[in-house]
């Protein structure tokens, strides 16, 4: 089954350049059809439980997709909606909701992204900056939000702070009293900053209750951390590929330039940054898909995958560059595209700095 | 002949003191504020009126000898002077012409090229870019193919150069062109100045991945020059592009690029509230004094040219460390603005807006272009270890 899910996924994705550029800066950062047909795919559904109209798989057939979809520069937000907003959703305790919400989820009729970090951004879950209130019946929301994966997503899940903890809240796009502001990326995409001002929200559309609220969202972010690091992963693939070819073929002082001893040496470390980080994704989707696996060791899992991929990702591409040359540079070639999403990748779900002293505090407290 | 504006004082009389006051209070009375310190390569549009006002003042050229109508000042005072360029975030405009044209025209040039071209150079009427680069032609650029054919008082320019820094703001080209096919590699190349308004050549702007225009094609279909454009011996273009190399890797490798990476790093450290971790601060103590080291030995290779004596092979390392260097703090800046660090523009960040990814942008080239670090690591390797090649 995850054979054939890589296989399809490969085939179904190849580099579209002139939509990746086409794509920038837009208005619309990413298309409709693609998406649906990603979900005709299965893809969009794969964490889904099969009751609810996905496919049932472990999470690590996720990474599988969102591998290939690096490989090939996708601007469709898969890990942000596909796997951060349909696993708050699916590990919260508002069945009512799931029911309605997840088959639409898979089918592609409604995009969904987690909003959950503050103005400054970080990893840590308690620092959201959206307070919930009760006001009368209804649950008022107040506050802001950052660093949300995309500002075309239908609806967000909010993380909130309520009287008693955090809870999470499904939330149109279209809410009276919900702004939001696109902030543009390196790679041309948008994040979006959401403003709450007197949002008024019911008792339905609770995500998560303070009892699974945490543990939905921090598992949620965990699982979006793996999925980002393995497209790391693919387009560190692609931009290594075309380097070598690059110093195959370029010819300077009358030789191909890879075949200077100095160039080769280096080009094998892009290689060995590669190979470890399919190594501890590898290792890392192991861990998480084991059911058993303990909260604090699944977050260290995806802090190790995706410290090494961040890291990884902007060493490659940046050697890629150097070793291109100033055709690099330019934005005709596609090497600016991984390069670019590179640095949005590597940032997006905390950087290789983030990872690490997060992992250095979970690993102390495993 | 009267090349430049007479200038208003003999400048090298003063104590060090008083002229660096003098240039301070130029530039802070009169510089635009809102081009201090910008992001990316201005164009000739946004910079013009400040440098026709020190072309007027009769300060364009502070390195150049007072008989060519520069400032005419010693090392000292040229240090100063640029120190007080940097210290106020003064941008470069196009300025191969005071740079480069100026001096190979003073050392190389007949007398009617320089009574022709130095006056306008001085002017800012003529802004020159340097066509030695070809698609085919990076690091091996002794390979260059545009060719330059004699026919009659003319030479008959086809092929095209590339990676031209802001030709599109420039109305003059020097070019590198084989003029002789035959010779071996560097031995057959002349050195040529040329009208960019001459029939046959298509200036095209090439968009980098920053999203900016600050290079170009240029293309050259039989483009017509005057024979006497040449500059030096026929076939002698090399050593005469040569001579400037040394001067090019002094000024990429100035300590300004850096300087103003750290305080970006600084701006974006105050925001996020990190200058206080121990380990925060032992990473940018290493990136500054990475800098300052720069600035010492930057210092050393300015006094050689300060004495006006060649510089030796060793200024590459010069090229290595700076941009190396600027490329460090800029991967800091990123890791330190977390999840800021993938937002294009200014960002807000704490109180205020920031370009968080602009030092990145301008570091990444810097170790390409003007001869590649590994081109200047093999000069080092070879020319100054004097190990096997």
């Amino acid at each position: 089954m995850l054979r054939m899910l890589r296989d399809s996924a490969a085939d179904f994705a190849s580099l579209d350049a002139v939509r990746v550029r086409r794509l920038r800066g837009a208005a619309r950062g990413f298309e409709r059809s693609v998406w649906q047909e990603m979900a005709r795919m299965g893809w969009l559904g794969v964490l889904i439980p099969e009751d609810h109209g996905g496919l049932g798989l472990k999470p690590g057939a996720a990474a599988i997709i969102a591998e290939q979809l690096g490989r090939a520069l996708y601007p469709e937000p898969y890990s942000a909606s596909a796997v951060a907003a349909t696993l708050a959703l699916l590990h919260g305790d508002n069945s009512a909701l799931k029911q309605r919400m997840l088959p639409q989820l898979a089918e592609g009729n409604v995009i969904a992204a987690l909003a959950w970090q503050d103005e400054r951004g970080g990893l840590d879950i308690d620092q959201c900056a959206v307070k919930a209130r009760v006001q009368g019946k209804a649950l008022i929301l107040d506050g802001s939000s950052r660093f949300v994966a995309t500002p075309e997503a239908d609806a967000f899940i909010v993380a909130a702070r309520s009287a008693q903890d955090l809870e999470l809240h499904w939330i149109a796009r279209d809410a009276p009293g919900l702004a939001c502001e696109a902030e543009l990326r390196a790679d041309g995409s948008a994040s979006a900053r959401l403003n709450f001002t007197a949002v008024v929200i019911s008792a339905d559309t609770r995500v998560a209750s303070a009892a699974t609220a945490r543990e939905a969202l921090q598992l949620a972010i965990d699982h979006a951390m793996l999925a980002a690091s393995a497209e790391l992963l693919g387009l560190m693939d692609c931009a290594l590929a075309m380097t070598l070819d690059y110093l195959r073929t370029r010819v300077q002082f009358g030789k191909p330039i890879g075949g200077n001893q100095a160039l080769q040496h280096r080009a094998v470390d892009m290689y060995i940054q590669k190979e470890l980080t399919r190594a501890t994704l590898g290792a890392a989707v192991a861990a998480m898909d084991n059911p058993d696996c303990a909260p604090q060791r699944r977050s260290a899992a995806a802090s190790s995958a995706k410290a090494r991929a961040s890291q990884a990702a902007l060493a490659i591409c940046k050697e890629a560059l150097q070793m291109h040359g100033a055709i690099g540079y330019t934005d005709e070639y596609d090497l600016g595209l991984y390069f670019n999403r590179a640095l949005v990748l590597s940032a997006w779900l905390g950087n290789a700095g983030a990872h690490r002293s997060r992992y250095a505090t979970l690993a102390d407290a495993i | 002949m009267k090349y430049g504006v007479e200038q208003e004082r003999d400048w090298n009389a003063l104590t060090d003191g008083a002229f660096r006051d003098i240039v301070r209070a130029e530039v802070e009375a009169h510089h635009p504020s809102e081009l201090r310190y910008p992001p990316r390569r201005l164009r000739w549009a946004e910079n013009r009126s400040w440098y026709l006002r020190m072309a007027a003042k009769g300060w364009i050229a502070p390195g150049w000898p007072r008989e060519y109508g520069g400032m005419g000042l010693s090392p000292t005072k040229l240090l100063i002077f640029l120190e007080e360029m940097e210290r106020w975030g003064i941008a470069r405009f196009q300025d191969h012409g005071i740079l480069m044209v100026g001096p190979i025209l003073m050392r190389f040039g007949t007398e009617a090229q320089r009574r022709r071209y130095l006056p306008p150079i001085l002017a800012c009427e003529e802004i020159w870019c340097q066509g030695y680069s070809e698609p085919n032609a990076g690091s091996d650029l002794a390979s260059l193919r545009t060719e330059a054919r004699r026919e009659g008082d003319q030479f008959v320019i086809n092929g095209q150069k590339t990676w031209t820094t802001l030709a599109h703001d420039s109305s003059h080209m020097i070019v590198l062109a084989r003029t002789d096919k035959t010779a071996k590699k560097q031995s057959g190349i002349s050195f040529l100045l040329l009208d960019l308004k001459t029939a046959g050549i298509t200036v095209r702007p090439i968009r980098d991945i920053a999203g900016h225009d600050e290079f170009c094609e240029v293309f050259f279909d039989n483009v017509r020059t005057p024979a006497s454009n040449l500059v030096g011996e026929l076939n002698q273009g090399w050593s005469v592009a040569k001579s400037q190399l040394g001067f090019e890797r002094i000024h990429i490798g100035s300590p300004k690029l850096p300087e103003y990476g750290l305080q970006v790093l600084q701006s974006v450290a105050r925001a996020r509230g990190v200058q206080g971790d121990p380990l925060f601060r032992d990473r940018v103590a290493q990136l500054q004094l990475d800098v300052a080291h720069l600035g010492d030995i930057y210092g050393h290779f300015a006094a050689i040219v300060g004495r006006g004596e060649a510089l030796g092979p060793e200024v590459s390392l010069l090229k290595i460390w700076a941009t190396e260097t600027f490329q460090r703090i800029a991967d800091l800046i990123i890791e330190t603005a977390g999840d800021c660090g993938g937002l294009a523009g200014k960002v807000q960040m704490g109180d205020g807006r920031i370009e968080v990814l602009a030092p990145f942008y301008k570091a990444r080239p810097t170790s390409i272009y003007g001869g590649s670090n590994e081109i200047q690591r093999n000069i080092l390797a070879r020319q100054v270890l004097n190990l096997p090649g």
